[in-house]
């Protein structure tokens, strides 16, 4: 609630000097070269933008400029495979879920709100998420499960005002997934101290 | 404050001295202190165990062009003498790059102000990146924690540190906006400093005089001078450099962000952009229709700082 209160505070404190792309088009200068500029940039041809020796995968969708790349994901996950254990065969153990998966704190959403584990992942098959029509989903590919939840946030993931190319402007575009900077099950950003200071600035 | 003021006043004699020394004075002025300066020139060579190749090489590198009038093959050269001077003077091997800007490629940047936490991964990593002076604790970028009633960013904290984010403060960073009507570029007696064809403004450090007259003319704290000799540890100096950008500087020269040349004339992201654990920092080419930074101008509310001023930069802010 604070958040949203914040957010809108900013977007009254900045209403008067807001300007959209088009507004600026009378103000000369580089509006007009950007306005003229519509002949799409082969950002091949930046030779020296080559592919990271990162694990990507193809994303499933595209964005403006054709198709992407995004940084996969089972890698990084330490119980994958998770069909090791979840097999066919029933766990008759007490508090199973608790020893193996203890450390998992959910804070995705509140109160009503707050996300099942069934939510995004597969009944059947825990090798993979599920949104909630039931459409299995790869690891690698789990923007597809936020994005059902967070239109906005997906479609500017996609178009480049949420998330992060990784190291280059150019050549072919290989962006973070949703994951390798939320954590599915408590995604908000944790407090941490900054990673230097500054000097008072008149000096 | 005395004795800062002091401090001021020994510089400037020291900057004088510089001045005196540089041929681009000696053309406007008397022979007498053309000759004076040549004494300089030549009192410094004595008493020095400086090797011949040494003095060689910084006998023509001081009789250099401004890098804008040099032919490529005295970019080339120069660029040569300049990696064997780090070898002899500092002991270190060096890349310095020439690379020129792309074509139908101009360069901008976003701020996401509604993203940024202020941890401030981009501040270090630009320090290194661009070997900034470790002793005065120079720094290109400055992350502001700011009310949320707040616009002006003297008016926030430039230099908190405690655990970030803080609720109900937003976070603004500020570095040189490479304004396309770059009052810097103007105020410059010497043309050190000019816009590139991709729109970076960059400094010819050797060219610089030390005037300060560019950092008085930018309103956004965009510059930054070198009172002293701005000292890197060996073991941390970045050794890819451009001529244009993170090479070393010496006492008495302006400097400021490039988009950090080296890298974005590769393709790669400024090291800041690369840093950002968050997002907040879009960067990329003005002039591709399809590239994130139009975007992020096309479908978000983007402002620009002090746009009243006419400057007109290629940076800009945003919210979602
Ligand atoms: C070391 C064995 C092991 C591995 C590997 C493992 N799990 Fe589990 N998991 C369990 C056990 C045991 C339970 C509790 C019994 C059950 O529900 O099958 C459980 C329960 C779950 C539950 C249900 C929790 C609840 O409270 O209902 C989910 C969801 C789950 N695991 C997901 C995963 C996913 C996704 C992976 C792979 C990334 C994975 N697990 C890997 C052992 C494992
Ligand atoms: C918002 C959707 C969502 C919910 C709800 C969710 N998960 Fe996950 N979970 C994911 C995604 C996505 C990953 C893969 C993360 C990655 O890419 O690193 C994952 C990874 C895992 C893993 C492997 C990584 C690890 O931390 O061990 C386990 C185990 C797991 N989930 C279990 C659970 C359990 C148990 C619950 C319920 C308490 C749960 N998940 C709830 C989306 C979710
Ligand atoms: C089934 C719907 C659903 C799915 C799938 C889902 N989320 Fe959420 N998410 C929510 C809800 C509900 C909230 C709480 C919304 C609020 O507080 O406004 C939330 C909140 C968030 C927040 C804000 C957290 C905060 O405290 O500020 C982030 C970040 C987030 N989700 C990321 C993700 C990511 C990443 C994924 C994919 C791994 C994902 N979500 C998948 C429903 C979902
Ligand atoms: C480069 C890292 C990064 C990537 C990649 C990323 N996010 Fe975020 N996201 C953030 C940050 C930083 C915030 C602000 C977090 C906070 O306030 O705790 C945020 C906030 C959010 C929020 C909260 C609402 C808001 O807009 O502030 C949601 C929901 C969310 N992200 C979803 C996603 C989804 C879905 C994806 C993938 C399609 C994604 N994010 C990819 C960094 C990222």
């Amino acid at each position: 609630m604070k958040k949203i209160f914040l957010r809108s505070g900013l977007l009254f404190l900045f209403l008067v000097p807001v300007a959209s792309l088009n507004a600026m088009a009378s103000g000369g200068g580089v509006m007009d070269r950007i306005h003229d500029a519509d002949e799409p940039f082969d950002s091949m041809a930046i030779d020296s933008a080559y592919q990271l020796p990162l694990k990507t995968v193809r994303g499933k969708e595209k964005w403006q400029g054709g198709q992407f790349r995004v940084l996969a994901r089972k890698d990084f996950i330490n119980k994958f495979r998770c069909s090791v254990c979840h097999t066919d065969k029933k766990v008759l153990v007490k508090n199973a879920a608790l020893f193996t998966h203890g450390d998992i704190v959910m804070n995705h959403g509140q109160g009503d709100d707050g996300l099942a584990c069934i939510q995004c992942h597969d009944e059947d098959n825990r090798d993979f998420l599920a949104d909630s029509s039931g459409k299995k989903i790869d690891f690698d590919h789990s923007y597809q499960l936020c994005g059902q939840c967070h239109f906005r946030q997906k479609r500017d993931w996609l178009g480049g005002a949420h998330g992060k190319r990784d190291v280059y402007w150019a050549g072919e575009r290989v962006i973070r997934n949703c994951t390798s900077c939320h954590s599915p099950h408590s995604p908000a950003f944790k407090t941490k101290m900054p990673e230097t200071y500054s000097l008072p600035l008149d000096q | 404050m005395d004795s800062r003021k002091k401090e001021g006043q020994m510089k400037t004699i020291d900057i004088l001295e510089k001045k005196t020394s540089r041929r681009s004075f000696m053309k406007k002025l008397s022979i007498a202190a053309a000759a004076g300066s040549a004494g300089l020139v030549a009192g410094g060579c004595v008493g020095t165990s400086e090797s011949t190749e040494e003095m060689g090489l910084k006998w023509e590198e001081y009789f250099k062009k401004n890098y804008r009038m040099m032919t490529p093959e005295e970019k080339d050269e120069t660029v040569v003498r300049l990696e064997k001077l780090a070898k002899l003077q500092d002991g270190v091997d060096i890349q310095m790059s020439n690379q020129e800007p792309q074509e139908k490629v101009l360069f901008g940047y976003a701020f996401n102000i509604s993203r940024c936490k202020g941890y401030m991964d981009c501040v270090e990593a630009c320090v290194q990146e661009n070997n900034l002076d470790r002793n005065s604790k120079t720094q290109y970028i400055r992350i502001f924690e700011m009310d949320s009633g707040q616009q002006d960013p003297t008016s926030g904290d430039g230099k908190y540190h405690h655990e970030v984010p803080v609720e109900n403060k937003y976070y603004m960073g500020i570095q040189c906006f490479h304004c396309e009507n770059a009052p810097c570029i103007r105020a410059c007696p010497t043309k050190a400093t000019w816009r590139e064809p991709d729109g970076i403004v960059v400094v010819d450090y050797d060219w610089c005089i030390g005037c300060r007259y560019c950092m008085a003319a930018c309103p956004f704290w965009g510059r930054r001078f070198n009172w002293g000799k701005p000292e890197v540890p060996k073991e941390e100096i970045n050794t890819k450099q451009h001529y244009l950008g993170n090479r070393k500087r010496m006492k008495g020269a302006m400097e400021k962000c490039t988009f950090c040349v080296q890298r974005t004339r590769q393709g790669k992201l400024p090291a800041c952009a690369d840093a950002c654990p968050t997002g907040s920092r879009v960067f990329g080419n003005l002039l591709d229709p399809d590239s994130e930074i139009r975007y992020v101008l096309k479908h978000k509310k983007v402002f620009r700082f002090k746009e009243e001023l006419g400057t007109d930069p290629k940076f800009w802010y945003f919210m979602d």
